[in-house]
């Protein structure tokens, strides 16, 4: 096995931290830049409309169905999440009103699940999750100070969270995953829990006396890649679960997908930002 | 075999141990609360116009709960969530029959002679109901143009039955007053009778006063969400779940195991995952929190960052283990040093967490606060995980692994 050339050249790597820093700003910008042009889209949860799951009660084809529901409702905001030959998630425009669609719908299909969200919770949702990103974002970067007591290392990991979750929602905007209350989830969850390695990291870097800092990187690296592992994982695990089991159930899928795209983001971030930051400090502090 | 004892009578695998049956002792009597989006339910959102105050909220909250309850509808719960919306909780309700529930007005009309007197905007306040003997009387007041319509329809009626409707359903039918019937208009109406007991008598009394003040909510309402899942489908969101929780554990065993090579690493790492997930499950179970989607979702990645943990503390002992042969205290100060990491990492992730369960507390299952659950499994499993379950490893590595 050639393992021990393999170390060798990720400890070259590790040895200049320029271009180590610019890997993660540069996809971190490409996800701004994406953001920016593709935009995001919002989940009922958080623009208003109406997202139903329906039975199918008799044979009906997709598009059929889309023009019954865009007749009865006299709109084009109808879109036809997923469909098969017993079952339907519709997406629809507005908070309709829940007896108007059961009138529709009769003799075709029955309700199974049904949520419509109105303009007045949809805006006191989305200001709600500024916040709780913002604050939540806050808390933690206060928690890191407290551990670290130490003012470059601590905005080493802040940093390297921020391009977690810029990369995620620039993933986000690229595949098409709404910002909805269930991923907004997901990106807190991420704020709280990406830092992890990153404190594997500066806490074994920094605090640690044996062997030189490259040693005590590759160590680190080699434990915060595995957990990465189970984590990606296990994410990947719901993801396709939910897909195949459970394709109503888009809040978890979501999640999932948010999270696995956020995880991965955190390698980049950690082994390459964080450890660029943290050898730069470590070395200008010998000097 | 005295490894084993030893570990056995460590008191933080006791304390593990206790827990353990005491929380499947929880949930075999006191059952798990399920979420209406994994029982099947509804959840309703209703604004009021504008903000009110306690008294008006409570005013509004008990009308929408009585009103609900005397159409039948079993297992509801109304909350207030800030001073402007109320939530409502219906369970086993079909997402159908919502819509019928939900599309009733709550129109409240009284009728006499089949002229309708009054209806629900007609009335302005209502006091509370006076019994004396078998005697019953409600008081309320009505508007100025509620009185004269009042006193047109009741000119001359003395005695006649006035019928009360709640959405055209009668439900009361109380006698007219004499001094209700001279054609005289006035703002003060009661409505009074007589039943056999003083026990009728009260039960009358006091669901005309609750049916007068249904048609007397204090501030107009406004239905801004439904959230409503089938039973069926949310058996089906449970079942994804499980399949889910267990494919993870899978996926997480086949990564350790390559990792590390050594089954006995493998098998403590399923056992604490497991035992995380039932005691998040016992506490949510004593707590009375409910289990939705949300939390599950909550549950796997409080696991997750327990199985990070241990893959934190493995190597942390692995790696002295290799190195040098040193004594126990090195272990100490390793596994130490792993629990500072741990500790950290539970914070940041707590940190994140806090503002969710703050809207989850303080608002209810509203806006972002539909993920409250979330919130506080996550929360709980973390708590659970660096106090009770990471000591418990750290333990099983000190014996069985290191052996010096």
């Amino acid at each position: 096995m050639n393992h021990k050339v393999g170390l060798m050249k990720i400890e070259q790597i590790i040895a200049s931290y320029k271009p180590m820093i610019a890997i993660p700003v540069i996809i971190t910008l490409l996800a701004l830049a994406i953001i920016a042009f593709n935009g995001l889209n919002q989940g009922i949860d958080l623009k208003g409309g109406t997202i139903t799951t329906i039975t199918l009660e008799k044979p009906i084809d997709q598009s059929q169905l889309e023009s019954l529901i865009k007749t009865g409702l006299n709109t084009n905001e109808v879109t036809i999440n997923s469909f098969n030959s017993t079952r339907a998630t519709i997406t629809m425009g507005g908070a309709t009103d829940v007896l108007k669609f059961k009138d529709i719908i009769n003799g075709t299909a029955t309700i199974e699940s049904y949520r419509s969200i109105g303009p007045v919770l949809s805006a006191q949702a989305l200001n709600q999750v500024y916040w709780a990103l913002a604050i939540a974002f806050i808390f933690m970067s206060i928690t890191v100070f407290i551990i670290f007591r130490n003012i470059v290392p601590s905005i080493a990991v802040i940093l390297a969270a921020l391009s977690d979750i810029i990369i995620a929602v620039g993933g986000m905007s690229l595949f098409g995953i709404p910002l909805s209350l269930a991923s907004v989830g997901a990106l807190l969850l991420l704020i709280g829990y990406s830092v992890d390695t990153d404190i594997l990291l500066t806490t074994r870097v920094l605090k640690r006396r044996e062997g030189t800092i490259t040693e005590r990187a590759l160590d680190a690296m080699k434990t915060g890649l595995t957990m990465a592992a189970a984590s990606i994982g296990s994410m990947v695990a719901l993801y396709v679960v939910t897909i195949f089991f459970i394709p109503s159930a888009e809040a978890l899928s979501n999640i999932a997908a948010v999270l696995i795209i956020g995880l991965v983001a955190d390698v980049l971030a950690t082994w390459l930002m964080n450890l660029g930051i943290l050898r730069w400090y470590m070395e200008r502090g010998r000097r | 075999m005295s490894d084993i004892m030893d570990f056995l009578k460590d008191y933080r695998v006791i304390l593990l141990i206790v827990l353990l049956i005491g929380s499947i002792a929880a949930i075999s009597s006191l059952g798990i609360q399920e979420g209406l989006d994994l029982r099947g339910g509804s959840i309703i959102q209703i604004q009021l116009e504008q903000p009110v105050d306690q008294d008006t909220m409570n005013k509004v909250t008990t009308v929408l709960d009585k009103r609900l309850n005397a159409f039948g509808v079993k297992d509801v719960k109304v909350r207030a969530s800030g001073n402007q919306d109320v939530i409502v909780e219906i369970a086993g309700v079909k997402p159908e029959e919502v819509a019928d529930i939900v599309g009733t007005p709550g129109k409240f009309e009284a009728k006499i002679n089949n002229q309708t007197a009054l209806t629900g905007s007609d009335i302005a306040t209502v006091s509370p109901y006076q019994v004396t003997g078998t005697q019953w009387s409600v008081p309320f007041k009505v508007s100025v143009e509620g009185a004269n319509k009042f006193a047109q329809v009741a000119k001359g009626q003395a005695g006649a039955p006035v019928d009360m409707y709640l959405d055209d359903k009668l439900v009361s039918s109380p006698s007219l007053s004499e001094g209700l019937a001279n054609g005289i208009p006035t703002t003060d109406v009661e409505v009074s009778g007589a039943e056999a007991t003083k026990q009728e008598a009260e039960n009358q009394a006091k669901s005309i006063q609750t049916i007068l003040q249904s048609g007397a909510l204090p501030v107009k309402v406004q239905i801004v969400g439904i959230s409503s899942v089938s039973a069926e489908l949310g058996e089906q969101f449970k079942n994804g779940a499980l399949i889910a929780g267990l494919l993870s554990l899978i996926v997480v065993s086949i990564i350790i195991f390559i990792r590390y090579k050594n089954p006995i690493l493998v098998l403590p790492i399923i056992f604490t995952s497991v035992a995380e997930l039932i005691l998040i499950l016992g506490v949510s179970s004593i707590l009375r929190v409910n289990i939705d989607l949300a939390a599950i979702a909550g549950i796997i990645a409080a696991i997750g960052t327990g199985v990070d943990d241990q893959i934190i503390l493995t190597d942390e002992v692995l790696k002295g283990d290799k190195k040098s042969r040193r004594s126990r205290t090195g272990l100490k100060v390793r596994i130490k040093g792993a629990f500072f990491i741990i500790f950290a990492s539970a914070a940041t992730l707590i940190a994140a967490m806090l503002p969710l369960a703050y809207v989850g507390f303080s608002r209810g299952y509203t806006g972002i606060g539909i993920l409250s659950g979330f919130a506080f499994t996550t929360i709980i499993g973390v708590l659970i995980g660096i106090f009770i379950t990471r000591p418990v490893y750290a333990k099983f590595l000190e014996r069985f692994i290191n052996k010096d």
